[in-house]
């Protein structure tokens, strides 16, 4: 697949954004910054490469945070109130996302409901769901207990790669969270399955035309559910990744995060209209968001400024995206005139 | 030909609510032969095709392939018995690139659902070299021009390696010489005992590379026979039926008044939206009736919504009762004297859930404000009159507009503009999924508002309906309009060969 120039560009202005605020934000380009960008940021890259998916085949997923928080109870329960060992905690975390998923998947492709109002009526079933299987409220004390178990603690880990490499004394490199290498590691496995695979030509097939993926005979509710279900199992390995570091979960785990992910998933040239973008997009789209608000408090912004700011970004994304749309339309309605 | 048909439908039925697409068709085809499929619009030729490619499942009949029964509506197993199809609209993914399209779906996979690439890449060429079309096999399907596209298409159908190929207007776009290149890979298909079924408006395709031909009419199969053993005026004939031919006889003894009073309403000098239609010249005077026909995608629709100015034009000139007019907007246009009933009433034209007063008063609201206030019993009062004069059954003004049959529906839609008695009146297909009864009595007000004198402008595929009520008749092909005949002075035929594009 050939680069887009959408990407470079999306890119440069990333690399840009780094240089502006290393320039003119104290405290900015500074190992500790770089490691607070990667480990604040490393899950919203993972939420929003899980939502190209769902956006890849003309839908979205606005449940995403909530089942950041159902994943998150579900491994605060298993854990902590039937004492299950970790190793099992982490297969059965993933299942539950998966399921959560193709849940949102399977309202849509069957009872064909709009991808929007089924994933904001599962949002608040699974935020409630979340509610009713607290291990907080259930069982008295676990409130204050933290989450021990080293398989899921040890997520949130740091590697020391400047160290290793031998250049920590000469370049200050910042420490690398795990979560950093996972969502690398995700990267490689969905971009494969995107690029390589029958399935990921099959994504963007529906995406592109679902008539058209219909009458060439693939089974085009396979697809939308796969499709949801990637998200949910993206929610569910950031839902890991925030427990581990809090080492605890609560009710509101998640809350508002689909709104980031989708913002970054934009950005990162993933189109509304389906059927286009690929994951490195998202990932830099949410390193952008990440660096754009670390900048910002950096140089003493308002958060609500911040805000502001984060959500002109959103819009310029979604307008060039929209302009991409009607420039596309411009000029085959040309070619008609030129052929007749 | 003998032995077993490579496919065949039996007893095919598909009706959607209260409109019969397809009626108790019987169809095959035999390997090597070329059938062409032909009939106007609205006969029944895609919804049969459809039902073949297992696009959508019949309402009951069944289907045969090699003898033997197959699933009904499900295009995966269709595909796998080897049925392919070129559909008359694009089923391309735009977002990816021509070597992906050709092999949708079904790209060859190593273990675990790798995508083969260089066996696909390797298959495709081959496939380009044995056909000797020319495409960039990298390049995104939607940077295409279109007839690239329409190459893209036959590919991924020739690509399927298919015992029957099914043509839904696959020339639509081509060029003469790009026809001929088709035309010559139909031939070799033929030669290989590949069935093909061919639908196309223009004859001479048909009389050039078909063998054997079945004719639809009004959902029906009618005809059938082999290409040698007939002519043109023949399919023409039987296109169009007797009923046609007899009523278009009748509606000549209707006062036709071409140009009307003579007093020019409505002039558009090379009218063009880019991309859409170009150079467009025509005068609609008061007190006729001009009909616009041609082949769907022929850009009428798109031509009289920007008269009406729904959409903009980019070149050219229009003017209203003399005076240079652009509209920007419907409400312009409105104000400008013009009336406008869209084609599909139930999307553009109907509030479905309201009822007759309502929709009848929606238009000339205006009228009824006293005070602050709609007069209720003014809207009354009027609809009543109109429900009389048009004689909408039930004659019940407060009856939710979807309980309706479609042709007092339409009849409400054609009130409502009525009711502000336009100067000029721009209909778009009026009788469109209507009966017979309440196509005549929207013809009889059509004729009445033709009489007060208003210039009427109609867009229309029905041949019958375009013959019985037209005082002019314009022809558009392709965004551009090629002739405008006095009705009385035009045959059947001529319409028929210059709708298909034919050189004058």
């Amino acid at each position: 697949m050939t680069i887009r120039p959408a990407t470079v560009a999306l890119t440069l202005f990333f690399a840009a954004t780094i240089v502006f605020f290393s320039v003119s934000a104290p405290r900015f380009a500074t190992a500790t910054n770089f490691e607070n960008l990667m480990s604040g940021f490393s899950f919203v890259a993972i939420l929003a490469m899980g939502q190209a998916f769902p956006i890849l085949v003309r839908g979205i997923d606005l449940s995403i945070g909530a089942i950041v928080g159902l994943v998150g109870m579900v491994v605060f329960d298993l854990s902590l109130i039937f004492h299950i060992p970790g190793y099992l905690i982490l297969p059965s975390a993933l299942i539950v996302g998966a399921l959560a998923g193709a849940l949102n998947g399977a309202l849509i492709v069957f009872l064909r409901l709009q991808p929007f109002i089924a994933t904001l009526a599962t949002l608040a079933a699974y935020r409630g769901l979340t509610y009713t299987i607290s291990g907080r409220q259930l069982v008295s004390g676990l409130m204050t207990t933290p989450v021990k178990d080293r398989w899921i603690v040890g997520i949130e880990n740091y590697f020391d790669v400047g160290g290793w490499l031998g250049i920590g004394k000469l370049f200050p490199l910042p420490w690398f969270p795990l979560s950093f290498f996972l969502m690398l590691a995700l990267f490689a496995v969905l971009q494969t399955l995107l690029l390589t695979t029958r399935l990921g030509r099959d994504l963007y097939t529906v995406g592109g035309n679902q008539e058209a993926a219909r009458l060439a005979g693939i089974n085009t509710r396979r697809v939308v559910i796969f499709a949801y279900a990637v998200s949910g199992v993206c929610a569910a390995i950031t839902a890991l990744i925030m427990v581990a570091r809090f080492t605890t979960a609560t009710e509101a785990l998640g809350n508002g995060m689909e709104l980031t992910a989708i913002a970054a998933a934009v950005i990162g040239g993933v189109s509304l209209a389906g059927g286009a973008g690929t994951l490195f997009g998202p990932i830099i789209g949410a390193f952008l968001l990440g660096a754009v608000l670390l900048g910002l408090t950096l140089q003493g912004v308002p958060q609500f400024v911040q805000q502001i700011i984060t959500g002109g970004i959103l819009l310029a994304a979604v307008g060039y995206d929209r302009l991409l749309l009607l420039r596309r339309r411009r000029r085959l309605a040309t070619d008609v005139t030129v052929a007749a | 030909m003998t032995g077993v048909p490579l496919i065949r439908g039996i007893g095919l039925t598909k009706v959607y609510g209260n409109l019969v697409a397809l009626q108790d068709a019987d169809f095959a085809v035999m390997a090597g032969e070329v059938r062409a499929l032909i009939g106007s619009n609205g006969a029944g030729k895609s919804t049969l095709i459809k039902v073949l490619t297992g696009a959508i499942a019949p309402t009951s009949g069944r289907i045969e392939i090699g003898g033997v029964a197959a699933p009904l509506g499900d295009p995966r197993e269709m595909i796998r018995r080897g049925v392919a199809c070129i559909y008359q609209h694009s089923n391309l993914a735009p977002a990816m690139s021509v070597l992906d399209n050709i092999f949708l779906g079904r790209q060859p996979t190593h273990r675990f659902g790798f995508v083969d690439a260089r066996r696909q890449r390797r298959e495709a060429m081959d496939l380009l070299a044995r056909h000797e079309i020319d495409l960039d096999l990298s390049a995104t399907v939607a940077n295409l021009p279109t007839v690239k596209q329409k190459e893209v298409e036959i590919l991924k159908a020739l690509a399927l390696d298919a015992r029957v190929i099914l043509m839904d207007e696959p020339t639509g776009w081509l060029a003469a010489s790009e026809v001929a290149k088709l035309h010559a890979t139909i031939r070799a298909l033929k030669s290989r005992g590949v069935g093909i079924v061919y639908i196309s408006h223009v004859l001479d395709e048909i009389f050039a590379v078909c063998g054997t031909m079945t004719i639809m009419r009004d959902a029906r199969v009618i005809a059938e026979s082999a290409v040698a053993d007939t002519d043109r005026s023949r399919v023409v004939h039987l296109m169009v039926g007797e009923k046609l031919a007899r009523e278009s006889e009748q509606a000549a003894h209707h006062k036709r008044q071409p140009r009307g009073t003579g007093e020019v309403r409505l002039k558009a000098d090379k009218l063009t939206r880019r991309g859409v239609f170009r150079d467009v010249s025509f005068e609609l005077c008061a007190g006729e009736i001009l009909c616009l026909t041609g082949l769907i995608g022929s850009r009428r629709t798109e031509l009289v919504r920007t008269l009406f100015g729904a959409d903009r034009f980019d070149d050219g000139t229009l003017e209203i009762g003399g005076q240079p007019a652009e509209f920007r907007s419907p409400r312009g246009a409105m104000a400008g004297g013009i009336g406008f009933v869209p084609e599909d009433r139930h999307r553009d034209g109907l509030m479905l859930d309201m009822t007759m007063t309502e929709n009848l008063a929606m238009a000339t609201l205006n009228r009824f404000v006293r005070g602050l206030f709609l007069s209720r019993t003014a809207m009354v009062a009027a609809a009543k009159h109109a429900i009389a004069s048009l004689s909408i059954q039930p004659p019940h003004g407060n009856r939710t507009v979807k309980l309706l049959s479609g042709g007092n529906q339409q009849k409400v839609l054609l009130g409502k503009w009525l009711n502000r008695t336009p100067r000029i009146l721009v209909l778009d297909e009026p009788t469109v999924g209507i009966d017979v009864g309440a196509k005549a009595e929207i013809y009889a007000i059509l004729r009445r508002e033709r009489e007060r004198g208003a210039a009427i402008l109609v867009v229309s595929s029905d041949l019958e309906e375009v013959t019985t009520i037209a005082d002019r008749i314009g022809v558009m092909v392709s965004g551009r309009l090629v002739a405008i005949h006095d009705a009385d002075a035009v045959g059947m035929h001529q319409l028929v060969r210059e709708i298909g594009g034919a050189e004058q």
